[in-house]
């Protein structure tokens, strides 16, 4: 007689069972009607044999498969698995992305709707049937994101990110080309940022639209426009080519062959400034600056006008110390010369000075500058000093020299005349000749 | 004169201004002309105001330029 076998599990089996019952192969289980098989034709699996099975089966048949789905709800474990539920209008499953695996494209939220790449398996231990995601993206990235890479390798070799063949843009624009949508925001940082830093510069806008299905038309046509106006009108310093913000899709023009071929082709250079800082599309590569947002753009390529009225304020300050530095020798060797020169050959001397000092005091009264005064003042003083010098001055006031005629230096005690000589008495106006009719010493 | 020539021929006056060898007639000629040169730059940055214009195609191969509104 066959050994007799125990079954633990009976729900699960499709028929029914006595516990502990002995069975003999062959038997009829009365209950049911079901006429058990002979016992060696059959093969009874365990538990863990059976989830084994199911998960071979599972990965070998099925293997690597694309699933998409709307995510249900999502926890987070500490070990820093993620799991989640993926559903469509029907059904649901399970689906585990393991920690390590590729960085997620985007945060994994509930309602959105993705695409999993991976396995459908079976955790054995508790038999679930469940998903092992080893990549999730946001619908539509994916295959965007494959076709983006293809484009950017094929352009690459074909040379037109070549860091020789991006041109380098001027310090200072004078015309600036923009190549976006008349009402979008990109417009509008562009011109606030301009207008705010460098509102010397001309704008030159080229309307097209930046997204939707004739956007990569559209901007190819601007940018020809851009390239014909520079040519025929007046020439663009560079072009800035851009938009704000949006959805990936919404970049999509940016990304278009025809419009990195145009960026390439262009004879201005083009700045390429799309979307949000983190966004990136092919006229990034081409273009000869690539700016991560529409401002950033118009802050990248112009100089800060505040900052040179500052520094043009620092030169005129340089200006007025280094001519004052100037005056300052000048007035000295000018001192000096008097004072060597004044004991020689007075009158002359302080005259033809005098002229030339008014001369100076003349130029400097005409600076607009009240920094120059101290050195005017001083310069009064100096005029002052030889004014008072001047030997004329007493004169003036009554007093009069005396000279024996001849006689080169004027008379000084009394004792240097006799009676009966001829002198020569100078006053402020004329002179007076007479003899001496006395000396008196005191 | 553009702004960049008018920096440009500023610095010029003020290296020159610097190195003190110059008559002080000329020095001060020199003073004047940086001093009205810097005014005019800066007033030339002061008064500035952006000015936008769009290019669209008229006919074919016509390019047409006019104002753009801002607001």
């Amino acid at each position: 007689m066959a050994s007799a076998l125990v079954f633990k599990v009976c729900s699960s089996l499709p028929y029914r069972c006595a516990r502990a019952s002995r069975l003999t192969p062959g038997s009829v289980l009365a209950e049911s009607g079901y006429t058990r098989p002979p016992m060696n034709e059959v093969r009874v699996y365990t538990v863990s044999e059976l989830n084994r099975a199911a998960r071979g089966l599972l990965e070998t048949e099925l293997g690597d498969v694309w699933m998409k789905g709307e995510v249900g709800e999502v926890s987070r474990a500490p070990s820093g698995h993620v799991y989640f539920s993926l559903k469509d209008s029907e059904a649901e499953i399970d689906v585990v992305r393991f920690r390590g695996r590729a960085p997620l494209l985007a945060a994994i939220e509930p309602g959105m709707v993705v695409l999993v790449f991976g396995r459908a398996t079976v955790y054995e231990p508790r038999g679930r049937y469940q998903f092992v995601a080893s990549l999730v993206q946001p619908v539509g990235a994916g295959l965007l994101h494959a076709a983006f890479e293809r484009l950017k390798e094929k352009l690459r070799q074909e040379g037109l990110f070549e860091a020789s063949h991006k041109r380098p843009l001027p310090a200072f624009p004078a015309l600036i080309g923009v190549v976006t949508s008349p009402t979008g925001a990109a417009l509008h940082d562009i011109l606030a940022v301009l207008g705010r830093r460098w509102p010397l510069a001309r704008v030159v806008l080229f309307p097209s639209s930046v997204q939707g299905d004739a956007a990569p038309t559209e901007l190819v046509a601007a940018l020809e426009r851009a390239g014909r106006f520079s040519l025929e009108r007046a020439p663009l310093d560079f072009v800035i080519l851009g938009r704000g913000g949006g959805a990936a899709e919404d970049l999509a023009a940016f990304n278009d062959e025809r419009v990195a071929r145009a960026v390439y082709a262009s004879p201005i250079p083009i700045v390429s400034a799309v979307g949000h800082d983190v966004d990136v599309s092919m006229t990034d590569f081409v273009a000869d600056l690539h700016a991560p947002t529409p401002s950033a753009a118009a802050e990248l390529t112009t100089p800060d006008g505040a900052e040179i009225a500052d520094s043009v304020q620092r030169v005129a300050e340089r200006l007025r110390a280094a001519v004052e530095a100037r005056w300052t020798s000048a007035e000295r060797s000018l001192r000096s010369t008097l004072r060597a020169s004044l004991a020689r050959e007075p009158r002359r001397l302080v005259e033809t000075r005098e002229q030339k000092l008014d001369l100076h005091v003349g130029q400097l009264l005409r600076f607009p500058r009240a920094s120059l005064h101290p050195q005017i003042d001083r310069l009064r003083h100096a005029e002052d000093v030889l004014r008072l010098t001047d030997p004329r001055r007493p004169l003036e006031r009554g007093y009069s020299i005396t000279y024996a005629v001849g006689a080169k230096t004027p008379l000084r005690r009394a004792s240097d005349a006799a009676p009966g000589m001829e002198i020569e008495t100078v006053l402020a106006q004329g002179r007076i000749q007479s003899r001496v009719e006395g000396v008196k010493q005191e | 004169m553009k702004i960049e020539q008018a920096l440009a021929k500023l610095e010029e006056i003020t290296a020159k201004l610097e190195r003190g060898e110059l008559p002080l007639d000329e020095a001060i000629g020199l003073f004047e002309e940086g001093l009205a040169l810097a005014a005019a730059t800066k007033q030339q940055l002061d008064a500035a105001r952006l000015r936008i214009d769009q290019v669209v195609e008229q006919a074919k191969e016509t390019l047409s330029v006019e104002p753009f509104d801002v607001s």
